[in-house]
């Protein structure tokens, strides 16, 4: 530890004064990194160790058959369709985000790129509010989808919706500055030699962002399967019908079965961890590439 | 193939980069478009290849009006400054690639592809690197590959974008002797883009000076170096030394203001004597005496007290052994004259 | 398409691309978002601002906005100290750290909650010492704060991280060779160097506590007008079928959460070019912005 300061004041003749003005003492780095850890370790740390050991409170088979009961099965269900979803539609949505915002200048570019990250700042309950001022009963849409017997809001297609707007943003902005640093020589390149423009971006531009992408992906999924707020809203909470992965924990934990709850919980903690494990290899193949490509500049 | 531009203008914004241009290219030949940046070459290069529409004007290949097609439809072969490789892509499949995209009914068999890329790399002699990424060559070797990229579509025109600006010295001069000589053996009609005057009056079969977006002059390397059409031209063909002045009957008169005309000189072509030599000369002080390398560069002050650059010959400079402060007489041997109001 | 509003680019698909893109915005985003102020403009001037300033509504702003500005705050202190914690010193497990900081983010908000719930309840790991001095820290504002402090825990982190990384080493060392302290290096060079993107931290992470429901729900208790925040008074009143309330409360919301993107992007104009677009990217993606 504290590399910077032994080294000084082993082998080069720096003065006291000038080794002092660029790092601390060490009882003011250990302070410092002391406090760090300790409150990381109280916010991050233990919200995770308290999920995992609430859920294994009541042993083992407790936790599957709360993993196993029908309702769990149909919340699973339920949260893996409004991510397959909302993923893929924002999938699409965020490569042609990017290929119009990132390729091409246009008038209103940057206002648009603001717009796209409206959803981050809206409440998730606001989120879901407005596609029940839209799609409700009382909604503006409400009587005549009453009217022809299509339900939206408490149901799935609600979801889908709330959950699409909750993550919209997530693989655009993730991408949108990526194509934009790769610049267009590329593809000019690809269609100087006769590549059609879907075969440029296929076989081009799509292999220099897949990084980014899959990490946009990752991301967008796990907020969507995640997602409470916006969806409590409008799922009307049946249980085995409209009732997410988050909405079913809300549930068990307000009846007071706390195992269950937190057995339910685990998953999407792992869940979690999973995309922060893929967060950090993605960065770590990213800076490969990175450097790979300051490697490149040097020898040019 | 031959080229035609034909009152090509094009603007960015405010910012004018081609100003009504015309040139003609003919077939096989090799030509450079010479300018400062800024001057529109890098631009014309691009519309003639489709990467840029022109606001106006027309490009013709073989007499024929493809201004309408697309940078994919005019299959012509670029280099891009900086290459632009595919970075995911290894050697052999960057060269592949052009052939690998062509329609089902056109595309040349695995095998086929593969021998015309293997030819190509020996071309390039990178035979043994065609599955290093581009990441792992240096950068003469990138810009080979880029070459025998566009080369594997086999265009009809090959474009080249500042082709050595991104390689060091020795590199330069190695790959433009290559470049010339890939030329005489494949004569295909090539443009190449730079800003190095050296580099274009080298390997050019014609050199086209460029400047705020209008051609300058086009010529054989030795006309536009030797009978410069412009004082731009003169300038930027070579270092020079201006005087206020005048020629009457071959004579030449320094120093008179009143003309409105200028005389542009080449270092290498003032003469420093000790003595006069009854023609044109005039007195100065050597300033300063730099003799390393092939030519001695002597600064003098001139009699009105304005620098003056002479270049000579070692063997001259032995013969003379200048010494710092001496008075001399400098006799002009060429002058070229314009009106004055040009800047230069 | 030759228009001036876009610059010519060989590239195709423009229209496609930009097309797809607005129509999937509107759809999605825009025009929902408008139905919520169609719908507020249903009610008269007068009975907007009579729900707008409710007595309850009131004491959930008042909660809503100090939570998150304290939360904000904490952060702001702790996110300074842990960002350049990791970016100056070698200590163990420092990378698990690293990449723990962005938990927030990947956790459900719901998990959070039952989980800081279960934490600071008072027979939990940290409750039970709270509760021995007499402390609720769950069911109280307090737990509002924890709550907020966990979901905006990575903003101040995020932003300021990379501009740490940034600066050179040698402008300390020139501000040490020039004569400064440390404590003037510190003060002179140091801070006003992170400044931008620490405030740029901050607002984003109040901006989303501001907002932030699921984690809150669990541990606040939501009594009205002590422990109910506003995103929750949303969710009474719908519960209630009181649509045009719950739509002028939100109207409110929404017109806060514009004025804070607003000023984001301001703070990030002002950080200037870099630290935006790291900035920028480093809600959602931190420090990825450079391939």
């Amino acid at each position: 530890m504290a590399t910077t300061f032994t080294i000084r004041n082993l082998g080069l003749p720096v003065s006291r004064r000038a080794a002092a003005a660029t790092s601390e003492q060490a009882w003011i780095r250990w302070l410092l990194i002391g406090t760090a850890v300790v409150f990381l370790a109280v916010f991050l740390f233990m919200p995770l160790a308290v999920v995992f050991t609430s859920a294994l409170a009541k042993g083992v088979s407790v936790y599957f058959s709360a993993l196993r009961e029908p309702d769990a099965l149909a919340a699973i269900r339920l949260t893996l369709i409004a991510a397959g979803i909302a993923v893929p539609l924002n999938l699409v949505f965020g490569i042609a985000a990017a290929w119009a915002i990132g390729k091409f200048d246009f008038f209103g570019k940057s206002f648009l790129t603001t717009l796209i990250d409206l959803p981050f700042s809206v409440s998730p309950v606001v989120s879901g509010l407005i596609y029940v001022l839209i799609f409700g009963l009382q909604g503006l849409l409400g009587p005549w989808l009453a009217a022809h017997d299509i339900k939206v809001i408490f149901a799935v297609p609600g979801i889908v919706l709330a959950t699409t707007f909750v993550t919209f943003p997530f693989i655009a902005r993730e991408l949108i500055p990526l194509v934009e640093a790769q610049g267009n020589e590329e593809e000019e390149a690809a269609l100087t030699l006769g590549a059609s423009g879907w075969q440029t971006f296929y076989r081009v531009t799509l292999p220099n962002i897949k990084w980014g992408l899959l990490y946009g992906v990752i991301l967008c999924n796990a907020r969507a399967m995640g997602e409470f707020g916006a969806v409590s809203v409008v799922s009307g909470h049946i249980r085995g019908r409209t009732n997410t992965m988050p909405l079913h924990i809300e549930i068990l934990y307000n009846e007071y079965q706390f195992a269950p709850a937190f057995a339910v919980a685990s998953l999407l903690a792992l869940l979690a961890l999973a995309t922060l494990f893929a967060k950090t290899a993605v960065e770590w193949k990213s800076r490969q590439h990175a450097k790979e490509l300051a490697r490149m500049g040097e020898a040019a | 193939m031959s080229i035609e531009a034909l009152n090509i203008s094009k603007r960015f914004g405010q910012f004018a980069a081609l100003e009504g241009v015309n040139l003609e290219i003919n077939r096989g030949e090799l030509v450079a478009l010479l300018g400062p940046s800024g001057s529109g070459k890098t631009t014309l290069l691009r519309v003639i290849a489709g990467l840029e529409f022109p606001d106006s004007g027309t490009i013709r290949f073989n007499g024929k009006d493809i201004s309408d097609r697309t940078a994919r439809e005019r299959q012509v072969g670029f280099v891009f400054q900086h290459y632009a490789l595919f970075r995911h892509m290894t050697v052999f499949e960057n060269i592949a690639f052009g052939l690998k995209v062509r329609p089902r009914s056109s595309r040349p068999s695995r095998e086929k592809i593969r021998a015309k890329v293997q030819e190509l790399l020996r071309l390039i002699q990178l035979e043994t690197l065609a599955q290093r990424y581009p990441s792992q060559l240096s950068g003469g070797q990138r810009q080979r590959v880029a070459l025998a990229r566009a080369l594997a579509v086999e265009p009809s025109v090959l474009l080249l974008d500042e082709p050595f600006g991104a390689l060091d010295a020795k590199v330069r001069l190695e790959l433009r002797r290559w470049l010339r000589q890939l030329h005489d053996e494949i004569h295909i009609t090539s443009v190449f883009v730079t800003h190095d005057q050296e580099e274009a009056l080298e390997v050019a079969d014609r050199v086209v000076v460029m400047n705020q977006g209008r051609i300058e002059q086009v010529g054989a390397p030795d006309e536009v170096y030797n009978h410069p059409a412009s004082p731009f031209v003169y300038n930027f063909l070579g270092n020079v030394n201006l005087f206020h002045g005048r020629v009457d009957d071959g004579k030449t008169y320094i120093q008179e203001t009143a003309t409105g005309q200028v005389l542009y000189v080449r270092p290498h072509l003032l003469e420093i004597a000790r003595l006069p030599n009854g023609g044109s000369h005039f007195r100065a002080r050597i300033k300063q005496i730099n003799s390393a390398g092939p030519l001695v560069k002597v600064e003098a002050i001139a009699e009105w007290g304005d620098s003056v650059r002479v270049e000579m010959p070692q063997e001259r400079f032995q013969n003379l052994q200048l010494v710092k402060n001496e008075e001399v007489f400098i006799i002009p041997k060429d002058v070229k004259v314009f009106a004055k109001r040009e800047p230069a | 398409m030759r228009l001036n509003f876009k610059q010519q680019s060989i590239l195709p698909g423009f229209g496609l691309a930009l097309g797809f893109t607005v129509l999937y915005l509107s759809l999605i985003v825009l025009i929902p978002l408008s139905a919520t102020f169609l719908k507020a403009s249903t009610l008269t001037w007068q009975q907007f601002w009579h729900i707008v300033t409710a007595p309850r509504a009131i004491a959930s702003y008042r909660l809503s906005f100090g939570a998150s500005a304290i939360a904000a705050g904490i952060n702001l202190f702790f996110g300074l100290i842990v960002a350049w914690v990791l970016v100056r010193y070698e200590f163990p497990a420092k990378k698990l750290f690293d990449s723990l900081v962005d938990l927030p983010f990947a956790l459900p908000t719901a998990v959070a909650g039952i989980a800081l719930t279960a934490i600071y309840s008072r027979n939990g790991w940290l409750g039970q010492y709270f509760d021995r001095i007499g402390i609720h820290s769950a069911y109280s504002p307090l737990g509002v704060v924890i709550a907020l402090t966990f979901t905006g825990l990575p903003f101040v982190v995020r932003t300021v991280q990379p501009v740490l990384e940034d600066l050179d080493k040698e402008m300390e060392e020139a501000a040490a060779s020039l004569g400064a302290d440390r404590w003037q290096t510190i003060t002179r060079v140091l801070v006003p160097a992170i400044m931008p993107a620490a405030l740029t931290g901050f607002t984003m992470a109040f901006a989303r506590a501001v907002g932030e429901y699921g984690s809150v729900v669990f541990i606040s208790g939501n009594m009205p007008m002590r422990t109910e925040i506003t995103p929750l008074l949303i969710i009474t009143k719908l519960e209630q079928y009181d649509y045009a309330g719950a739509t002028a409360i939100a109207v409110v919301m929404l017109v806060v959460s514009f004025a804070m993107l607003l000023s984001i992007n301001l703070l990030q104009a002002w950080s200037g070019g870099r630290t935006r677009a790291k900035a920028a990217a480093a809600i959602v993606a931190p420090a990825f912005s450079e391939a």
